[in-house]
């Protein structure tokens, strides 16, 4: 259990996290979403002691953090995989880790083992690749078997195979009742996996709940309906009370709506459909909708080449 | 392992106490250090530098016995520990610093979160290391210059402790100045330039300047009185010298201590 009440971190005139709180519940994974720059690495970094918070507490199992004395067995924390010395193998990374602890050398081989470096261990870390260095972080968060692990952006690097081992990893680690945080900009991978999410920006807390509350809390389902007779069946929804876009000279999104909506007004009025679905509402869209005013990086279209323009 | 639970996984083992702690915490340590690739580039600098010298300077004295007729082997350890202590400084400074450069300090703090114990035992263990090693390497050296001397250096064994004591405590104290460095400063380039610029420029430069009594209070001048038996400039007794020496260290090493257990990891 991971408890954060009212964290505030400010580097300087940056107010990196604002006033948050929110739990980590065992068994279950949870997201930790957000923007560039919302402050989810501040987050992770203040529950591990790395950074000292300006006002506000991180707890894992009511302690701070910086006053475990053998940390890897109760917390296990995946964040930059590229802060490591390049020049040790992979194994003796390991090991010193395992020292600091009091773990056997065996358990390094394990887990070596478990994420799939057997291979590479003996090697120095400057010719891994991002995926096998993520691989490294994991080893060293399962390195105590603890019962909380934080990950941040975990997937970053890992092929299709690494993905997938992933998600089975984290999922089998909250079945065994583990606190599991995970921090992703992939919001397909989090409505994969995870059971709850955190979203936050600008460092303040955004929502809370669990993936199906924010999808249906969000609501908008909307409908995708594709007719040869499109321009009357728009008329006529609008008709209705609907909003209807337009998306081409056939197909038309009908939004707070149903198929058997749609599908009935469609019957009655003896206009053909060629397609008609529910279209679900994913969490990319409700990520985007929930954090739009909260990016504080945007990105601008490259603006168009002047000979470009006088071509056309 | 798949079964569904909700009740949390607490697998906090019984307090370990910090004398434990700290013991493993210097294993790791140990470990760390020898695992990386500097730290054995620069004892091997240091070996040749001290050992090879040692045999020439006995090999020259046994061509030459009029000019250095009956001394000891151990002035000659001594002398030789000079130059060869930028390579101990730079090997226990880089052994913090290269944590701060790499991003390591963020997992050594995971694994290692009381920063008071991460301090203790990464000095120790650099300061230790750098000061047995030095001692052995001169001891090395004597016997060298010794035997290959012949009859033109001699050893008496009387005299053993003091030369260990000395170049002990200059190594010690050096090796724990750069570590404080590594600590305050937190970058390789910004410690070894303050280093070099306290143990060799300033007390040069000042001392030719003819502040002598301001060249005298830099670790520097401590260190070139106790191995060298004189100061290019100034007056320095033994404990004056080692005073300095040990001043420095401590100094170097609070502010070190302090910005590690106070700031945030590596910002």
């Amino acid at each position: 259990m991971i408890e954060v009440r009212g964290l505030t971190k400010r580097y300087g005139d940056v107010l990196a996290v604002d006033d948050l709180s929110f739990d980590v519940e065992p068994g279950k994974v949870t997201g930790f979403l957000g923007p560039n720059g919302a402050g989810k690495s501040t987050t992770m970094r203040v529950m591990l002691g790395l950074d000292r918070p300006s006002s506000g507490t991180a707890v894992v199992h009511g302690r701070l953090f910086s006053t475990l004395s053998e940390p890897l067995r109760e917390v296990g924390a995946l964040l930059d995989p590229g802060s490591v010395h390049p020049g040790r193998t992979g194994r003796n990374h390991l090991r010193v880790a395992a020292r600091t602890n009091g773990i056997p050398t065996a358990r390094v081989d394990e887990v070596i083992e478990q994420v799939g470096l057997a291979d590479a261990a003996r090697r120095r870390i400057k010719g891994y690749s991002l995926g096998m260095r993520q691989r490294l972080g994991i080893a060293a968060a399962l390195l105590g078997d603890p019962g909380v692990l934080l990950f941040d952006e975990p997937i970053n690097g890992l092929d299709l195979d690494g993905v997938l081992w992933l998600r089975g990893l984290l999922r089998r680690l909250a079945d065994d009742g583990r606190t599991v945080l995970v921090s992703s900009h992939l919001m397909s991978e989090m409505q994969q996996i995870a059971d709850r999410l955190v979203v936050i920006g600008r460092g303040r807390l955004i929502a809370d709940a669990t993936v199906d509350e924010i999808l249906r809390g969000l609501g908008h389902l909307h409908v995708r309906v594709r007719s040869p007779e499109a321009d009357s069946l728009l008329t006529q929804l609008q008709e209705k009370g609907l909003n209807v876009q337009r998306v081409d000279a056939q197909e038309l999104h009908v939004e707070d709506s149903t198929a058997e909506q749609v599908g009935r007004l469609a019957h009655t009025l003896r206009i053909p459909l060629h397609h008609l679905s529910e279209v679900e509402q994913s969490l990319e869209q409700a990520y985007i909708e929930l954090t739009s005013s909260s990016v504080e990086f945007h990105g601008h279209p490259a603006p168009v080449p002047a000979a470009t323009e006088a071509a056309r | 392992m798949t079964a569904q639970s909700t009740t949390p996984l607490v697998h906090a083992s019984d307090e370990v106490s910090t004398g434990r702690l700290f013991v493993r915490t210097c294993a790791a340590e140990w470990t760390r250090l020898w695992t990386a690739r500097s730290s054995r580039w620069f004892l091997a600098a240091a070996t040749l530098v001290i050992t090879g010298l040692g045999t020439a300077l006995g090999f020259e004295s046994a061509a030459d016995p009029v000019e250095i007729q009956g001394g000891p082997a151990w002035q000659t350890a001594k002398s030789l520990a000079m130059p060869a202590q930028f390579a101990f400084l730079a090997f226990a400074l880089t052994a913090v610093t290269s944590d701060f450069a790499t991003g390591g300090i963020v997992p050594t703090l995971q694994w290692t979160p009381r920063r008071a114990v991460l301090f203790s035992a990464r000095t120790t263990v650099a300061v230790g290391a750098a000061t047995g090693l030095g001692v052995l390497l001169a001891l090395a050296a004597a016997l060298l210059a010794f035997t290959t001397a012949g009859s033109a250096l001699v050893l008496p064994l009387a005299e053993g402790p003091a030369m260990v004591a000395t170049v002990g405590l200059v190594f010690s104290a050096g090796a724990a100045l750069a570590v404080g460095l590594g600590f305050l400063l937190r970058n390789a380039a910004a410690a070894l330039v303050t280093l070099f610029l306290l143990m060799l420029v300033l007390p040069l430069l000042l001392g030719g300047l003819g502040y002598e009594w301001l060249a005298d209070s830099f670790p520097g001048s401590g260190a070139f009185f106790l191995l060298m038996e004189e100061t290019p400039q100034g007056d320095m007794t033994d404990a004056s010298a080692a005073i300095t020496m040990l001043v420095w260290a401590a100094g170097a090493l609070l502010l070190g201590g302090l910005r590690l257990v106070r700031e945030d990891a590596n910002r």
